[in-house]
């Protein structure tokens, strides 16, 4: 019973996961951007639901909108200013853009929030299902997670701008010969997943404590769940997320929690040797 | 009236100039090929005109305005479309959705039902495929989309690259025809084909490309009888 309750407990943080990998592989899925600025995104989604909580006394879930419609802008500014000159140019250059960004976000963060851990005060109790029993932010946490998820999806299945982002990652010459603009549409989608990144750290808030340090575990474990669903691919980012919560249930119930992460990268790493296209198969 | 003039076009990739001063008009309500073997600068010529190029001197004027200097999406937005070489589909997308895509312009956004309707009643079997990926269409069915996409655009001037490569020779006699019922609708296009025969016989008017520049025009008719015409490019 233990393990089917960390199991579960598991999957919910899981889907959280999902949200944060699902903005890094939008983003590279639409314009071939390695997105090392999303860790301290989500960091800053962290600290904009604390501050709106702490200060303004929001209801963290409510405050979620919020940091989206933040994250939405902050993604349009960081690519405004940092990625669309390097757009076209080797993937090194903006692997190195974002990492500036990175840089920044941080150097910021440490001196307005400085480095010690910040907390969000904010418990819904626990709900029991049978005998397993899970704290409600987790249970609330994965249902915003597959709210979040589901509005991208109608986004971009059934509205005029989403899909034009579609189209835009799927051919970006054939897109602006269709008079679409492409580098508003990459901007947008930049947007978009910055916003993901700031959900999903929100969301984490509402569990765990946090500096503005703590994107950054979260940004690998975003990379090893887009290679697991396939870079590019959102819905396989969400089932990868699951996939991932699930494994850092399971494992601390028979082992020591430290081999966490020696396991996920050493899926990680083997599924990049066995199948690079990413166990649900990717377009390439 | 023109609806295309291209004056003292140059353009190139990065330090190799392609284009030594091109110029070319097209007028309304005209079919228009521009012949040329490979590697004289058609698709160069294209892509500067769309502005996927830069140019280097000279200018495009469109419908009367100067759009040297537009972007493509702005250049589409104005009317001027082209279907690229190779199709270019968005081939993660179903066939309506890529028709939708044509028509994401201003301009297009007005007349989507009507369009659709025509390209439908151009392309019946797209009607069929409409919910179909049209990465998974066979090669007729995807230049079907790439056509019925650039007339969803609501084309002033529909340029069509290699319309017929890598088709078998019946398909090809299909879009052709297809073509003229377009230009019976009074819709002014711009072939590049290296089935110049074709080509030639649907046309109204002809450019010769050499050397990065046109080396001869006229009446499409007068250049399927030019001793030269036939000796570089129909093999007589």
């Amino acid at each position: 019973m233990q393990l089917l309750s960390s199991l579960i407990d598991g999957i919910l943080i899981g889907f959280v996961y999902g949200v944060a990998a699902v903005g890094l592989t939008l983003i590279w899925g639409v314009m071939s951007v390695i997105n090392l600025s999303h860790g301290p995104v989500m960091a800053l989604g962290m600290f904009s639901t604390y501050l709106l909580f702490a200060n303004l006394g929001v209801n963290p879930y409510l405050a979620l909108i919020g940091v989206a419609v933040f994250g939405l802008v902050l993604g349009l500014v960081i690519y405004t200013v940092a990625v669309h000159r390097v757009i076209s140019a080797p993937h090194l250059s903006s692997l190195l853009a974002t990492f500036a960004v990175n840089m920044i976000i941080i150097g910021i963060g440490t001196a307005v929030f400085s480095t010690s851990p910040h907390n969000i005060d904010f418990s819904l109790g626990s709900i029991s299902l049978g005998p397993i029993i899970l704290p409600a932010t987790r249970l609330l946490a994965a249902v915003a997670a597959i709210l979040f998820t589901a509005l991208l999806y109608i986004f971009l299945y059934f509205t005029r701008p989403g899909k034009a982002i579609r189209a835009v990652a799927n051919n970006r010459t054939a897109a602006e010969l269709m008079g679409i603009p492409s580098a508003q549409v990459l901007a947008l989608s930049f947007g978009i997943g910055t916003a993901l990144a700031c959900v999903a750290g929100g969301l984490i808030a509402t569990f765990f404590p946090f500096t503005i340090l703590s994107g950054g575990p979260y940004e690998l474990k975003s990379f090893v769940i887009c290679v697991l669903g396939g870079l590019g691919n959102p819905l396989g980012a969400l089932l990868g997320g699951l996939l991932l919560g699930g494994l850092e249930g399971l494992i601390p119930t028979v082992m020591p929690v430290s081999w966490v992460p020696v396991l996920e990268f050493g899926l990680f790493i083997l599924v990049l040797l066995v199948k690079p296209s990413g166990l649900l198969g990717a377009k390439s | 009236m023109a609806v295309l003039e291209v004056a003292d076009l140059a353009s190139g990739y990065g330090e190799v100039q392609i284009l030594w001063g091109v110029n070319l008009t097209l007028e309304k309500g005209k079919l228009t090929t521009l012949v040329g073997s490979n590697g004289v600068g058609k698709t160069t010529l294209l892509r500067t005109v769309m502005g996927l190029l830069r140019a280097i001197q000279g200018t495009v004027t469109f419908a009367g305005q100067d759009v040297t200097h537009l972007a493509p999406h702005a250049r589409a937005n104005l009317g001027l479309v082209l279907v690229p070489e190779g199709r270019q589909l968005f081939t993660e997308m179903t066939v309506y959705e890529n028709l939708e895509m044509g028509a994401f312009s201003k301009r297009a956004q007005a007349h989507v039902q009507d369009n659709l309707e025509k390209v439908f009643t151009l392309f019946p079997r797209l009607k069929e495929r409409r919910s179909q990926k049209a990465g998974t269409l066979s090669g007729g069915e995807q230049q079907m989309v790439a056509v019925g996409r650039g007339l969803m655009a609501e084309p002033e001037l529909l340029i069509l690259d290699e319309l017929s490569l890598g088709l078998s020779p019946l398909l090809a006699l299909n879009l052709f025809e297809s073509l003229l019922t377009l230009k019976k609708s009074g819709l002014t296009m711009l072939l590049v084909e290296q089935n110049v025969q074709m080509a030639l016989a649907v046309s109204d008017y002809g450019y010769v490309l050499a050397e990065g520049k046109v080396q001869l025009q006229g009446e499409a008719r007068s250049l399927l009888n030019n001793e030269e015409v036939q000796r570089t490019y129909l093999g007589i």
